[in-house]
């Protein structure tokens, strides 16, 4: 790493930035900040930040368009969002969001979004061939799931899924991304085929299937596969 | 039906077609040429006396089968053919002896004053027919009204009535200058013009007719009556021929009048139940106002003051962080949680809940919620049960999510510190439950849906910090998406069991092979 990582934050609360500054530098990013979309679009162009952590509720301008720009660049978003807003969430995700939080966040949480969405700026060409959740063991080169010394067996559609949610490890991806990419543009409103995947997945890889503790859904959103189970509060 | 038998009953008796008359003449001349070869047969043995009576028989038959104009012709055709056959000098119109000109005389007078009494008679038996027809129609009507209790169906049932009955079309419109608007029509696909709607709500500001072959806003192609109650105009009722020709004729106009009577009872009665259902509503509101100010003066109130009093402590004595820090998480967290339950509350009252329904697999949807829980409620066990291989369920995600957590915010809240609570799923019947269950107080005596019901609070709870809002939003969001709720005591031991209950026809039926290849 070269330098620290800098993060844009984006919200109209001065509080809520002050906050959200100091967490960020004391977990060693430098962080930079914007009140309004205006402020944003200068903020990216001059400090080139690496990762934007975007409150979609601005005064001047529609979060989600903001999503949008950023989505087509290099930069990783993560939304911040109100509670309930599923729909925006799915939106803004769709709209190449990374990953997004939900106000009001959990600390802990929020970094461990951030560290998953910086991962793959960062991450070498040999990390992102294997990935590691507990003894589990993904090869997306060789496409093979092993447990300690023995091979996982998965249908095509289980091993799709989850080489799906592995390559972008701690991100949510939205049901309709997953069922674009797997079966097809035709059947991306068919969750159905996706909840029963994951049970065959999690039925093979799970230590209790009723109490997940990596393959994470997001009610009404998607699913993430978390892989820092000690750090996410996500897996209890 | 009734409205033929009246069409025909009316015309008929006035005027008749043409050649109908003509067969009716005919047939009178027949039945006179009968009772004249009758005459012919028994003359030569009894003599001409007893023939005069004989000509009173086609006579009487005519009056009373074809009316006034018949009758009269019979009587004047019998009194020419007794003349000629019977009178002497036999085979002439002349009559010698005066006898006969009596008889001849008697015999006209007779056929004019039977035939009229027989006609008036039948006359009157039409009329019965019709007025019978006409209360039957207007009671069948009534009654089909009684069943309505909105606007539309009124209309509907107004529309169609009146379409069948005049043979035209109907339309029903509501509202007055500026905001005329078409309810329903006959047939239904029916478009007005502003000049129409125009001369509807002048109908309904006037109360009175207005529109085609009214003196009132000629240019409209509907002829549009008022339907008015005792006090005001309720709608105006428009009738039109696809041909153009006026929707009324003038005998119509009577059962019209009733027919509209009917329509405007109905339209009043339901507009008279809706101001108490609105007013029913309104003070529900008005509770539901007076109980939620009250709740957010406490609920937001106690953990305020708990975070401001911790706030103060620390910054006197910054040791105690650990404890003190932790007491302002909880305590925000509970305002969170309270925050949250505002808008849903909020949202179900104002019925803005826009579901967005999707399979679900249940074991992601509680270990959400027990995720969720056990962030907030550290102190107690959590244990969860759900088969995996339990059906998927309908449902919206993010809805059933806080139905959830506001059961186990519930549960922890009514049970004792380091109690355990169970979440379990199983199948019942073909439908799917998910339970939550406490080792609390328990629900009152089998009371079940009342602890549902809005800021029911559980007697002693006061200390909780809880106004049953929880459950209230259970409810309302259970309700949304078609679930039961739920409240029983457990069986084994002191407890409470809640469950939302997915009926059959929201268990999704699965096939695995479409989904794994």
């Amino acid at each position: 790493m070269s330098r620290n990582p800098r993060i844009l934050v984006v919200d109209d609360e001065p509080q809520i930035r002050t906050l959200l500054r100091a967490t960020l530098i004391r977990a060693g990013y430098q962080v930079v900040e914007a009140g309004s979309g205006r402020e944003t679009l200068n903020a990216l162009a001059i400090d080139k930040p690496d990762l934007v952590l975007l409150d979609l509720g601005l005064p001047d301008r529609d979060g989600l368009e903001l999503v949008e720009t950023l989505g087509k660049s290099e930069t990783k978003v993560i939304v911040v969002s109100a509670r309930d807003d599923t729909e925006q969430k799915v939106a803004a995700l769709d709209l190449g969001a990374d990953d997004y939080v939900t106000k009001p966040f959990d600390t802990d949480e929020l970094l461990a979004r951030i560290r998953a969405a910086l991962r793959q700026r960062l991450a070498s060409q040999a990390e992102r061939q294997v990935v590691r959740i507990g003894e589990i063991e993904i090869d997306l080169l060789q496409r093979s799931v092993r447990r300690g010394d023995g091979e996982i067996h998965l249908t095509p559609k289980e091993y799709a899924l989850l080489a799906e949610l592995a390559r972008h490890p701690g991100r949510v991806i939205t049901h309709r991304q997953l069922l674009t990419r797997i079966w097809g543009p035709a059947h991306q409103d068919r969750t159905e085929y996706l909840r029963v995947t994951m049970r065959g997945l999690r039925q093979k890889l799970e230590h209790e299937r009723a109490k997940p503790s990596f393959l994470i859904n997001e009610p009404g959103v998607g699913y993430r596969l978390v892989i820092e189970p000690g750090r996410n509060p996500s897996a209890q | 039906m009734a409205m033929t038998g009246l069409t025909s009953g009316t015309t008929g008796a006035a005027q008749g077609s043409a050649p109908l008359l003509l067969r009716h003449l005919a047939e009178s001349l027949a039945m006179v040429g009968a009772a004249t070869l009758l005459g012919l047969v028994i003359a030569p043995t009894w003599g001409a006396a007893a023939l005069d009576l004989i000509y009173l028989l086609p006579v009487l038959a005519s009056a009373s089968f074809y009316g006034l104009r018949p009758a009269l012709f019979a009587g004047l055709s019998s009194a020419l053919a007794y003349n000629f056959f019977f009178t002497e000098p036999v085979h002439t119109f002349r009559i010698d002896d005066p006898a006969d000109v009596v008889t001849v005389a008697i015999l006209l007078v007779v056929a004019v004053v039977t035939s009229q009494l027989a006609a008036r008679m039948r006359e009157q038996a039409q009329i019965a027919a019709a007025n019978a027809a006409r209360n039957a129609t207007i009671a069948g009507f009534a009654g089909r009204l009684l069943s309505c209790s909105t606007v539309t169906e009124i209309g509907q049932i107004t529309c169609r009535q009146l379409a069948t009955l005049l043979e035209c079309n109907a339309v029903l419109v509501a509202g007055g200058a500026g905001q005329a608007e078409l309810v329903t029509s006959e047939p239904p696909d029916v478009a007005l013009t502003p000049a129409d709607l125009a001369a509807a709500a002048l109908a309904v500001d006037q109360g009175e007719t207005a529109g085609r072959g009214s003196p009132r806003l000629n240019p409209a192609e509907w002829l549009f009556q008022p339907l008015k109650s005792s006090s005001a105009v309720l709608a105006a009722v428009g009738l039109a021929r696809d041909d153009g020709a006026r929707p009324v004729a003038d005998e119509q106009l009577p059962l019209l009048d009733s027919l509209l009577d009917q329509a405007a009872l109905a339209l009043e009665r339901a507009r008279r139940e809706q101001e108490m259902r609105d007013v029913a509503q309104v003070r529900e509101r008005d509770r539901l106002r007076r109980v939620l100010l009250s709740s957010v003066g406490h609920d937001l109130r106690t953990p305020l003051t708990a975070i401001v009093a911790a706030a103060e402590a620390l910054r006197r004595r910054p040791n105690d962080l650990p404890e003190l820090g932790a007491m302002i998480e909880t305590e925000a967290r509970r305002l969170e949680r309270y925050v949250a339950n505002l808008l849903d509350m909020a949202r179900i009252e104002s019925g803005a809940i826009r579901l967005k329904i999707e399979p679900v697999d249940l074991v992601d949807a509680v270990a959400a919620a027990a995720h969720d829980f056990r962030h907030s409620q550290a102190d107690r066990e959590l244990v969860v049960d759900v088969p995996a291989d339990l059906p998927l369920v309908r449902a919206d995600p993010q809805l059933l999510h806080h139905c959830l957590i506001n059961l186990l915010d519930n549960a922890g809240r009514y049970s004792p510190p380091h109690s355990t609570l169970l979440v379990r799923g199983r199948q019942c019947g073909a439908g799917v439950v998910v339970e939550v269950v406490d080792e609390g107080p328990g629900v009152p005596a089998e009371g079940g849906a009342e602890v549902f019901e809005r800021f029911t609070r559980i007697e002693g709870s006061d200390r909780k910090g809880g106004t049953g809002l929880g459950l209230a939003i259970v409810s309302g969001l259970a309700e949304a998406m078609s679930l039961r709720v739920s409240a029983a005591n457990r069986a084994d031991r002191k407890g409470a069991i809640f469950g939302l209950h997915f009926p059959a026809e929201l268990a999704v039926d699965q096939r695995p092979e479409e989904a794994s290849d």
